[in-house]
Parts: structure tokens; sequence; C-alpha cells
């Protein structure tokens, strides 16, 4: 490992533990609803019942005027608009409030407003609207073509976006094969989930002259620029604060209609307000997500070297774009990473993103690469079968060698390194691939079936701006922001414009100042999730914080250590470079001073500075990483499942990661993510789903339809580490946040296939589509024998 | 409006409160007890776990108005626990905490499951927390955690 040169206790490299646990651990943590403000009044949103509706009329109550606000009450809410450089995209204007149409359930159609939730929400019962109930348009695969009808009339077809990625010459590869494998791959809908949903406190400052709001977001300086434009304000009268949010893992990444109304209210009004989202209103208006549908044929020779793939695929991106990058990278992130860490030299993917009447599709852990996975590696499996090899063998066949590196794709990334074969191999040494054949050969007392399934793929991290704006993006998030001050006390405030919101931030942030200053990390404050305090930044999302604000905090760590280093070496008497910092002190060939005593003399004795030195200590840095295109983490994924044949249940009994991320600040906190990506990941294999009927209407309203992975259906989950140390990026840092959740429904799914593989004949059941529910296994057994 | 009288972490209250009104609403709202916190608001979560006469309970499915003549517990009034002590040093090393959310009822229904002596095996302790959803850590270091507090505490501090 590079990088953590002076190895210490608390810099790069150490397993600290988090700065900040012990506000949790004492219930002490501040999150929206924890802030009381004498006077709020708590908003609740009359929604639409119905998918697809014209709005006649909204009848309030007299008692409840002056209490309930509709689009016409608040007119200087302007629609939210996504702009998009991408040829051909299109993108509905989105009244915050409905106005004369609903184009899903959930969609807000009034703010009302009481002293409790409770009233708020009777009030909101109180008001009648009359509907023209429309037909909803429901089915992706129809609307592609244009059935039964338009979610946005003006549009002609129900397509945001059509695009063709593709690379070398696929009919050549069709016509030399020996195996055409071709399967339909499906990833449902389902939701993020975070336990604490969305949450906003508005209220207006007169003193300031400013609207704040508190709000659960991973993005408050975007979201600023988003109300400052909607809102017609400028930024400097827009204060937003993310206090502790409790998950976001994507859908608290984007603008929504709630926190436009929130601070308008506050605008509107003398009082402060409040919305706290409930876990019904989560499951039906929080961005929704996956939602893919693939058509793919492999083509490959006789030992299982896949000589092209050729992709159908449709993401059902709901009925309008989430601002600020709209529905747009979802199926582009699935296309783009669908040859995975395989060198696929032919390749064809045509993606249709379209809209229907549903929640707005938005980005979860993982974004478009769970179903990308799915797809290629559930496909390597078929292709490993049809040739009757290992499908490990033909994995590592296929693979990307690590003397490749750096690798262009046929899909347009550029992988910078790793050694994707091994971590296969150390996948499979995880879970002790042996044992697992053995057991199988023996079979198990009670009826079911053990399997074991593998899944690889690699990660984009901390892509620069050239990347984003290849995507089209209007809003490019290329860079971090930190502004780094030590006080005249020798502590160290560090002030960074991401959001951390149970990634240890705080803690990975104060390692890497503290690797650079030599400061106790117990002296570093790190302050994130304020537009008062911070420069901007963009926010956490996209695997990118570690590296980009990690990035951006060396930096600035790096200018105050070099005026440290000045100073110091002005009161020792020597040359600045004879000293260094380190266990806050500078440190020269013959003595040392205190960084407090350094810091008291920039600020409170000006007379001990070197001559031509400014006062402060106090430096701003930016960071973008050497190239533009990522750095790629990467992983194997491996699954031991038992399937009962008799109810479809699928029990999951060991699971194992090997996964490079390079360098790792806290290997601890690392481990945590892969973690917790890894559940969610089991999550959407096995028991995730928004299921929505043929008017429409979303199936999953609460955690008792909606199941979120708990405690006793998980097996401890299994890590092993390769080190390849990013060239880019500080340190050697790659970003890893979201890997975790990309490969388990592939795993799991070559799993229950494995599991599954003597059932029936020939070839046995297999399941592609997610969640893999006992119903859907026991439809692929009836498949499987019904032949 | 009912009057409730209750022994709320350790001191009496009483107050008149709304029939309507949640336990959860109670403590949160009225008692500025935010340590208790809201996540699915019927009672699959377990976040706003917190011990009535104590026994672990829902907060947000139980109504303010049966806590009367009640003895209820928050995280906030644990200070005094040998259990929870042990386990918030053994959250904190094991990297049991992310986001922050379920800790409070984590750590509530841990105690409960170290005080009744159903913490002696992994597969015990993740049957114990079924009550209680973690969408950030995937459980692994939570089970260490109470794993390691349950092996520390003495026979005597259970029941």
């Amino acid at each position: 490992m590079t990088g953590a040169a002076t190895q210490s206790r608390f810099g790069v490299g150490a397993s600290l533990p988090r700065k900040e646990d012990e506000r949790h651990l004492h219930g002490r943590g501040q999150f929206v609803s924890d802030i009381k403000l004498p006077g709020t009044m708590e908003v609740a949103f009359l929604r639409s019942p119905h998918a697809h509706a014209r709005i006649k009329r909204i009848a309030v109550p007299p008692a409840a005027e002056g209490r309930v606000f509709t689009a016409a009450d608040l007119p200087r809410v302007k629609p939210i608009r996504i702009v998009s450089h991408t040829p051909g995209a299109k993108s509905p204007a989105w009244p915050p409030l409905a106005t004369d149409r609903v184009r899903y359930v959930g969609e807000a159609i009034a703010a009302c407003l009481a002293p409790t939730r409770g009233e708020a929400e009777d009030l909101a019962q109180s008001v009648a609207v009359e509907f023209e109930v429309l037909e909803a348009v429901v089915e992706a695969g129809e609307a592609v073509r244009g059935a039964p009808g338009l979610v946005h009339d003006q549009w002609g077809d129900n397509l945001y976006i059509e695009r063709v990625i593709e690379g070398g010459d696929i009919e050549a590869a069709a016509r030399a094969a020996d195996v055409r494998i071709s399967r339909r791959y499906r990833m449902h809908r389902q939701s993020g989930a975070p336990l604490e949903g969305r949450g906003i406190l508005a209220y207006r400052d007169h003193r300031l002259d400013e609207v704040v709001l508190y709000a659960s977001t991973q993005t408050p300086h975007t979201l600023r620029v988003a109300l400052g434009e909607i809102l017609d304000l400028e930024e400097r009268r827009i204060r937003i604060v993310a206090p502790d949010v409790g998950g976001g893992f994507g859908p608290k990444a984007r603008l929504y209609p709630e926190e436009v109304v929130l601070a308008a209210l506050a605008l509107e009004l003398d009082h402060p307000v409040r919305w706290i989202e409930d876990r019904g209103e989560h499951l039906l208006t929080a961005a929704h997500t996956r939602d893919h549908h693939y058509e793919l044929t492999a083509y490959a020779d006789r030992q299982g070297r896949i000589l092209g793939i050729d992709a159908r695929i449709i993401v059902d991106a709901g009925a309008y774009g989430l601002w600020p990058q709209g529905p747009y990278q979802e199926a582009n992130m699935a296309a783009r990473s669908l040859p995975g860490p395989y060198a696929i030299a032919n390749f064809r993917a045509r993606t249709f993103t379209v809209a229907t009447h549903k929640a707005p599709l938005g980005p979860y852990r993982g974004v478009g690469r769970p179903g990308a996975c799915f797809a290629i590696e559930r496909t390597i499996d078929e292709v490993a079968r049809a040739v009757g090899r290992d499908p490990l063998a033909v994995r590592i066949d296929n693979m990307i060698g690590p003397q490749a590196m750096p690798f262009a794709t046929i899909a347009g990334m550029r992988y910078d390194s790793g050694d994707y074969p091994a971590s296969v191999r150390l996948c499979a040494e995880l879970l002790d691939l042996p044992a697992v054949r053995a057991r199988q050969s023996r079979g198990e007392p009670d009826g079911r079936l053990v399997g074991i399934g593998f899944a690889a793929f690699t990660e984009q991290t901390a892509h620069g701006a050239a990347e984003v704006a290849a995507r089209g993006a209007a809003i490019i998030p290329g860079f971090e922001s930190c502004t780094a001050r030590i006080l005249t006390d020798g502590s160290l405030v560090v002030m960074v414009g991401i959001q951390s919101h149970g990634q240890g931030l705080e803690t990975t942030l104060s390692q890497v100042a503290a690797e650079e200053l030599g400061i106790d990390p117990a002296r570093i404050s790190v302050r994130h999730g304020d537009t008062e305090s911070t420069a901007f930044g963009f926010g956490t999302f996209a695997s990118r914080s570690m590296v980009m604000s990690g990035g951006a905090v060396a930096r600035a760590s790096r200018m105050l250590r070099d005026k440290l280093c000045r100073i110091g070496a002005h009161l020792l008497q020597c040359d600045a470079g004879e000293v260094r910092c380190a266990d806050g002190v500078v440190v020269g060939p013959r003595g040392s001073v205190s960084i407090a005593e350094v810091a008291r003399t920039a600020h409170l004795r000006m007379d001990g500075l070197p001559p031509g030195e400014e006062p402060l200590l106090d430096a701003t840095a930016t960071y973008e990483p050497g190239i533009s295109t990522g750095v790629f983490s990467y992983a194997t994924h491996g699954a031991i499942v038992a399937v009962d044949p008799e109810t479809g249940f699928v029990e999951l009994l060991d699971f194992a990661v090997a996964e490079d991320c390079g360098t790792m600040v806290n290997p601890m906190i690392v481990e945590g993510q892969i973690r917790g990506g890894v559940v969610q990941g089991i999550g959407t294999a096995l028991y995730e789903e928004i299921p929505y009927d043929k008017a429409g209407q979303p199936l999953a309203g609460t955690l008792a339809d909606y199941l979120l992975p708990g405690a006793p259906e998980l097996p401890a989950i299994k890590i092993g580490h390769l080190h390849t140390p990013a060239s880019a990026t500080e340190y050697g840092m790659k970003g890893m946040g979201e890997g975790g959740a990309v490969a388990p429904p592939a795993a799991i799914a070559n799993a229950v296939r494995d599991a599954l593989a003597a059932l029936g004949a020939p070839g046995g059941a297999e399941v592609n589509e997610t969640p893999i529910t006992p119903e859907r296994v026991m439809a692929a057994i009836a498949r499987a024998q019904n032949g | 409006m009912t009057r409730i009288r209750l022994c709320l972490n350790g001191r009496d209250v009483a107050e008149d409160i709304a029939p309507r009104l949640s336990l959860a609403d109670f403590l949160r709202e009225h008692r500025n007890l935010t340590g208790t916190h809201l996540g699915c608001e019927h009672g699959v979560c377990g976040a706003c776990t917190v011990l009535v006469d104590g026994e672990p309970a829902r907060a947000c499915l139980m109504l303010a108005a049966a806590c009367d003549e009640r003895e209820v517990t928050t995280i906030e009034g644990m200070a005094g626990d040998p259990i929870v002590a042990r386990l918030r040093d053994s959250f904190h090393r094991r990297h049991a905490v992310q986001c922050g959310f379920c800790t409070p009822g984590m750590l509530i229904a841990a105690r409960d499951l170290i005080r009744r002596r159903r913490a002696g095996s992994e597969a015990e302790i993740r049957l114990g927390l079924a009550g209680n959803l973690c969408r950030c850590t995937g459980y692994t270091n939570i089970v260490a955690a109470i794993a390691e507090a349950a092996a520390a505490t003495p026979e005597g501090e259970s029941r």
C-alpha cells in the first residue's frame, strides 16, 4: 500500500473508531425531525390517489381556507425543469404542486398546515378533489411502442431518450459464434428506503434576510442552486443545512417538489413549516429505483470465449425526471457497465428510457450497475453451461488481465488498474468452493438443494468533469472543495462541501488532515452539510466523497502545513525546508514548537511572523482526480444458497466479497460500507419490490409489504481485500461506497441456478428476475419440469 | 384531553394529552426526548423501541394514554445501565453504527436480549434482532458487538 508513508495510529490506513458514534449511541444525533422551532406548523400533502387523472376542481372547505395551499396559492413556484445537452433527450416541466393533471399515485396536489401532523392529515382529507380518471401507461414494454397512450401529450411518444452504445462488429460476431445464448432479465422496481425518510424544516430568518431549510439531503449546495432557480431567489438569501441524515443511498441526492413547496411556504408565511415524510409517502413518492428490462444475446466460441454482446435495455423511469440529472443516466450507465470486467470486442446496447404513470426513478446505490451486472453475469453462467465448463473458469478466461491495464472498453470506459481474475480466485477461496461441491454431491438431509454462484463487476468512481459532461449533464459534479482553518489554539476545523450520512467522513477526513498535519483527529472538527459554513461542493453520492473530498482536504491541509512550516521555522530560527509537522508540533533540527504556538503567532502575535508572511491559517482548495474517466474499484461476490424445491424458499447460507478499492483510509469503515451495500443488494435479490397493478396502483405501501432484509435471514458477510492503489488519486484511493450493492442479485441468482441445475430436464431451472421470491422460484421449477 | 402520570426516565411527570397521541410523539414532541426515532410508524422497523415497565415496546404503536401510571425508559434514561454502557463501547469499537438512526432502538433491543440471556450465539442474536431494522450496516458488526457485550455481562446483571 502506498500513501500511508507515516502509517500512524490515526492517519491514512488506520481503523480509527468513528468520531460520529458518541452522539448516536446516546440518542443525541440531530435529525431534521429532532429540531424544534417555536410556532412551527406541520405540513401534510394531499396526494393523487390515481395514476393518471385530470384535476377538474379542488374544493377547500371554508374552515380550511388559509391553511391549504395549491399551485394557484403559490404563484412564485415555477415548474422543475431538467436541462440535458444530450441530443433527443426530452424533459417534461414538473409543477411541484399539480395543476391540471396528475401522472402518478402520490403526486403532490396541495400542502395542508396545522399545529400537529395528525391535524394536518385530517385537513388534507377534508379537501375534495374532483378527478377525471384517465387510462394509465403502466407496462414499460408497451410504452416503448406508444401504447396505450401518452404520459406527456406533446411528446408524441413515451421516450425520455433512446440511445445506442456500440463498438466492433456485432453482426460479424454473430456469424462467427459457435454458441448463442439469449435471455430476458428483469430487475423490478424498488425503493432506496433509508431508515429515516425525507424531512424538511423551513423558516425565514429576517435578521439575515434569508430562508433557511433544514433538509434530509445528500446535496445541500446543489439543492440551494435549484431553489434559487425555481423560486427566483438569489442564493445569498438561501441557506441549506443537512444535519444528521439517517441514510441516503442516492434517493436523497435529488431535488423533490416538497423541498420547493416548503421553501415557498416559509417565504409566504410568518412561521416555520415542517414536513416529515412518513413511510407510506416514502414508498410512494421518494425516488424509485432499478426497474430494468433486458433482452440480451451473447455470442461465444466453443470454449465459452465471448465474441459479442447484443442487448436491448428498457428502463422504466416513471412520470418525471428528478433534478438535476433527470432520468437519463440509468440506462446509459447500465449499457456502459454491461461489458463488466470482460474483454468484449463486439458490442451493441440499444437503450430506451420510457415514461410511465409511476413515481419518478432516481439514483440508488449502484445506479444502473446492479441490473447490468445481473444481465451479464447470469449470461456468463449460461454460456459456461452451454459449453460444459465451470462458470468460474469461463469468467476468468473472459476477464481483462492485469497486464492489459489501463484498458479501454468497447462501451467507452477506461479501466485504470486491478487484477480482476485474482478477485474471482480469492472469492472462491473465501467460500471454500471444493467443500460446497462435496456437500452438493452428498445431498441435503432435508431435501433442499444447495447452490453456489459468483458475480464480478467494476465500479467507476470519482469520475471528473469531462466524464460527466460527456453524459450530457447540465450540472457537472467534477470536483470537491475544502476550507481548512487552524484556530488560535491550534485546533483544526475542516469545512467540506460533501455531506456525511453514515459513511463516517467526519472520521476519515480527519484522518486525512491528521496524515498531512500531524494533528490528532481528536483536535479536528469536520463541518459538512451546511451551505453557510462550507465552500461550494456537490455532496455525497456516486462513491465520490472519500476520493474527491479527501483529495481537497489533503490539498488544503498541505497548504496549511507549508505555512505552519514557514512560521515554525522562523520561530525555530531555521529554514522552512528543515522542519516538518508531526504529533502536534513543528519539528526542526534543533528543537520544536507546538502547532498551538504557531497558531497563536499567526493570529494573536503577528510580531512573531516571518517578514512578509500574512496572518491567519486558513486555506481553501479544490480537488479533481488526475484522470477524469474515474478510478475503478472491482470485486467478485459469491453466494451459497439452499433452495427448498417444495416451497421455493431461498436461504442464504454464506456470502463473500473479494474486492479492491486501492488504498483504504480506514479499513474498518470500508468493510462496514461493503457489508451494508451487500445487504442492500441482497434486498434487491430476494425481498424488495414495489409492484404496480394494471391501473398503476403501487402495491407496497408499508414495511409489511415492502420487505427490508433483517438480521435473521442474513449470514455474516466475509470480506477479502486486494490492493491496487490508483495512480491518479491522493494516496491511491478509489471510491467504493456503492459496489457492495452491485453484484448480490447476480451472485445469488447464479447460486439459485446452480442449485436448480439438476431439476427438470434438460438443463434445470433458472430465475432471471429479481427479487427471487418463492413464487418465482416455483414458477421456474414448473417451467423446467414441464419442458 | 386526558391526564396521564407516568415515571419517565426515573422522574414523575404529569401532562394533559390528546387521547390519540402516540407514545413516540409524546416523547419526541412533548418531552423533547428525540433519541426515540420514527422509521416506519407502523411497528416494523423498531427504531422507536423504548422500555415500558421494563419491557421493550414500540413507541409508535403505543398510545401515550396507555402509559398512565407506568414506567417509561428511553435511550436518554440509560445513563446508569451497565449493559448499555458495555454495548455503547462495543458498538463503537466494532463499527456497529453508521447513520445512527436505528442505533437507540437497537441498543434497547440488544440490552433486552442480553438481560434475558438470549444473546448466547450469533443465530440467537440474529433472531432476537428480527424486530429492529438497520439499512446501513448489514448487521454483521451489530451482531458481533452484541455478542461481545453479552460475553462481558456477569450473570447477576441478567434476569
